[in-house]
């Protein structure tokens, strides 16, 4: 019975189909990379993030991931623009996409303070790329090599995407089923009323209803547009919304960047391959050339290694979002098992910390001015997010040890707001952050939440 | 399958409905009329008219009351013209605290609060400069200031200043304050004429709250103002970076001896922002989010941390010495609102505390 099923699923998704979808994502990614790393530069934000700050918040094992100076930082940016062309135009693309992923991934190890989902995600799928045959129709690989060229690819290399793609809109969907943002419409009510500049919708910005509004069909929408995007009768128009919804979130909250517009082309993936095989062909007017077309086959061991990595993918892509069960408090408060999680535009959470530096033998007390240490940005992402404490705690006993202060202890006095309530104490203010340790333990030091 | 039919209908009228909104949405500025955005409007309005304005016209006339009596000093220096000229000084130096929260805009762009009250100023590089007669004024100041109202305080009320403008190679030195003096008048009266110019609407019609919007740049100015408060206007002199030590002459105005008015009238011209004076202001605005209650908490907070601060003696930098008590005590409610102003305020507005564009998610 069980070898039955598995049987028809391995038929099931390994049926040849057009490669078009997988093509058309490869053109619109390549193309949307691009594009962010150019806007990127051109905002200055490679020296502003990875030059100018003089520490860098490392993630949990990966301390030793530093950048490269001004030169060697617009060099990784330069190789990130040409390989991501490369990518869009399929030429070298299997270097390409190594190289794009190896290069992205670096960069966005460097600092936890510019962590964005949607970097993640463009980390995840850059990485899946390297594995799927996209430049096998439709690229600059098939006129350097004709004879690689393939019309047909199995169906699990789309779907593979696709998958990525509905896990990000259902986790994030998941992520917002909480009593603030279903019961209480926060933090919209928080964030529309700043938007009353926009024309027609504006002066609607106070209304509660507005807020709920917002609220209740983002989180349905991200629950289920996946699967309306999967079935064939709803997907037109469910990829309407899909325009719709990212037009909006793009117009309403213009910092979160590029990441609309890449969902929106991603989002593409869904469609068919007869259907984009039809517009490839008609866009591209491919004559027949009367041999039958190819089917892309992985060599069967390579086959077999891909499988096992994508199955193992993909159960980490569960796992990782749901670990925050295993901790202790309020998730969006102590922020244990928040990053890696789909949780986008989810809370509004500011806070302030004070650091002292203490020296036990003399008993002096040294107040930071964390502005000498810390980028502004740097400072407020530090100053909701404990394991960012702890870090900055052990750089700082580090730098006033050297400045001769001996066995220094750093202790904190944080004060967090979250989700438009007033703020209370973060951290506990008799705890030496420098004694405690980074991982994944709970942080006892995190005071409790008062709601 | 009508159940079905229901469902692509619904998803078609939403969807055509968001499609149809952001097609408005992309078209342009409105023309309706709308209560809250006029509330904005309103608000930026007053404060450009009835607070900014014309606190930058009353610095520049107490720079020229000032500059009256440096001229007379200069001419004829004795204790008795030294005496009239720290009047005036203090005067202009308090006119100032109230231009010191608009730092963007045309101040930001001129660096005028850069040049013009950085302090503690250097005072071996300003000798160095009085003594070259060729100081470089248009250096921004990283932490090196020469120019200024710190430069003017050091030059001017030094324990020996009279004695200088008095010595033989007094020529140079009259010549660097009158230098100090006509190009903090230029930065004033530059970044007057900005927002007597274009400036102003730019400033009323910015109703956004984001990086580079004038309510951003407002919240954002409050949490750096109470920054500077707290550590290089008290807690740095003070010795709270240095285990203790007291620096009393990184004060503001150390030589003159006004730190604890100027802390004071910074404080209170804070407030007055805060309140947008008599008119509209941030407080207005926190109502209409239905943040009654903070916005009573952070008015009583701006009282307690006046009374405290206005309960230091002056001059500050003995205060330090002599008066713990009180100063600790006036640090403790500078803190508290600070972190009011900082985290509450800021959330309540969506501002982020940030000065620095870039991508959230």
């Amino acid at each position: 019975m069980l070898d039955a099923i598995t049987k028809k699923i391995t038929t099931k998704v390994s049926k040849p189909v057009h490669i078009a979808p997988l093509v058309t994502f490869r053109v619109a990614f390549g193309a949307m990379m691009f594009i962010s790393i150019i806007r990127f530069w051109s905002k200055g934000w490679i020296t502003d993030l990875y030059v100018t700050p003089t520490f860098y918040f490392p993630f949990f094992g990966w301390d030793w991931v530093q950048p490269l100076g001004s030169t060697g930082m617009h060099f990784v940016f330069a190789l990130m623009a040409i390989t991501s062309l490369c990518i869009m135009l399929g030429s070298f693309y299997r270097i390409a996409t190594i190289l794009f992923f190896l290069a992205f991934t670096y960069v966005e190890l460097i600092d936890i303070t510019n962590y964005l989902n949607h970097y993640y995600f463009v980390s995840i799928v850059s990485f899946l790329l390297i594995f799927l045959p996209a430049n096998k129709y439709y690229a600059v690989d098939c006129i350097i090599y004709p004879s690689s060229k393939r019309k047909f690819v199995p169906l699990w290399t789309i779907g593979a995407i696709r998958l990525q793609l509905a896990m990000v809109y259902f986790f994030a969907g998941l992520a917002k089923l909480n009593s603030d943002w279903m019961l209480n419409a926060l933090p919209m009510k928080i964030w529309l009323p700043a938007k009353t500049h926009l024309p027609f919708v504006g002066q609607f910005m106070y209304e509660e209803w507005v807020a709920y509004f917002f609220s209740w069909f983002g989180a349905a929408y991200d629950l289920f547009i996946a699967f309306f995007l999967i079935n064939k009768r709803t997907r037109p128009y469910a990829y309407i919304v899909v325009l719709g919804f990212h037009i909006a979130t793009a117009i309403f909250f213009p910092a979160i960047g590029m990441f609309p517009f890449i969902m929106m082309v991603s989002s593409l993936i869904f469609f068919s391959s007869d259907l984009q095989g039809k517009i490839w062909e008609w866009v591209s007017n491919a004559k027949e050339d009367g041999k039958p077309a190819l089917v892309y086959t992985y060599k069967p061991f390579v086959k077999k290694a891909i499988i096992i990595l994508l199955f193992v993918h993909f159960t980490l892509q569960v796992i990782i979002p749901l670990r925050f069960i295993f901790y202790p408090g309020h998730l969006f408060w102590t922020e244990q098992g928040f990053r890696f999680s789909w949780r986008v535009m989810l809370m509004e959470k500011s806070g302030n910390t004070f650091f002292y530096v203490k020296e036990p033998s003399t008993g002096k007390v040294f107040e930071v001015n964390n502005v000498e240490y810390l980028t502004r940005l740097q400072e407020k992402m530090m100053s909701t997010q404990p394991d960012m404490m702890v870090y900055y705690a052990h750089y700082l006993a580090k730098k006033y040890a050297e400045k001769g202060i001996t066995s220094p202890e750093v202790f904190a006095e944080g004060y967090v707001a979250l989700n438009g309530r007033r703020s209370t104490s973060f951290i506990d203010t008799t705890v030496d952050l420098n004694k405690q340790k980074i991982g994944f333990q709970n942080y006892g030091w995190v005071l409790p939440f008062e709601k | 399958m009508n159940t079905r039919l229901r469902l692509i209908g619904l998803v078609a009228v939403v969807s055509a409905t968001i499609f149809w909104g952001c097609k408005k949405d992309s078209g342009g500025p409105g023309t309706g009329t709308d209560a809250n955005k006029d509330f904005k409007v309103a608000m930026l309005t007053n404060y450009a008219d009835n607070i900014i304005i014309p606190s930058y016209t009353d610095v520049q006339a107490k720079l020229d009351l000032l500059n009256t009596s440096v001229e007379a000093f200069i001419t004829a220096p004795s204790v008795s013209t030294q005496a009239s000229l720290k009047t005036s000084f203090e005067n202009a130096y308090l006119s100032f605290e109230k231009i010191s929260l608009p730092n963007f805009g045309p101040a930001a762009s001129l660096l005028l609060n850069n040049y013009s009250n950085t302090f503690p100023a250097v005072k071996e590089k300003i000798e160095a400069g009085v003594l070259s007669g060729t100081p470089n004024f248009t250096q921004p100041v990283a932490s090196d200031s020469i120019q200024g109202f710190p430069t003017l305080d050091y030059l001017l009320f030094s324990t020996d200043a009279v004695a200088k403008f008095s010595a033989g190679d007094a020529a140079n030195r009259k010549q660097y304050v009158k230098d100090v003096m006509a190009r903090l008048k230029l930065l004033v009266t530059n970044t007057l004429t900005q927002w007597n110019g274009t400036y102003r609407t730019a400033f009323i019609n910015s109703t956004k709250t984001d990086v580079g919007s004038s309510i951003g740049y407002l919240i954002n100015q409050f949490a750096y103002e109470m920054d500077v408060l707290k550590g290089p206007r008290i807690g740095w002199p003070y010795g709270k970076q240095s285990g203790g030590i007291v620096f009393a002459d990184k004060c503001e105005a150390y030589y003159s001896g006004i730190s604890t008015e100027l802390a004071v009238a910074n404080l209170t011209s804070l407030k007055n922002y805060y309140k947008g004076g008599t008119g509209s202001g941030i407080d207005d605005y926190l109502i209409l989010l239905n943040k009654t209650q903070l916005n009573t908490d952070v008015l009583a907070q701006f009282d307690a941390t006046l009374t405290a601060l206005q309960a230091v003696p002056s001059p500050l930098s003995d205060a330090f010495v002599n008066n713990k008590t009180q100063v600790d005590a006036a640090y403790i409610e500078i803190q508290k609102l600070l972190t009011l102003l900082k985290t509450d305020v800021a959330s309540a507005t969506s501002v982020r505390i940030n000065y620095q564009d870039s991508d959230g998610d």
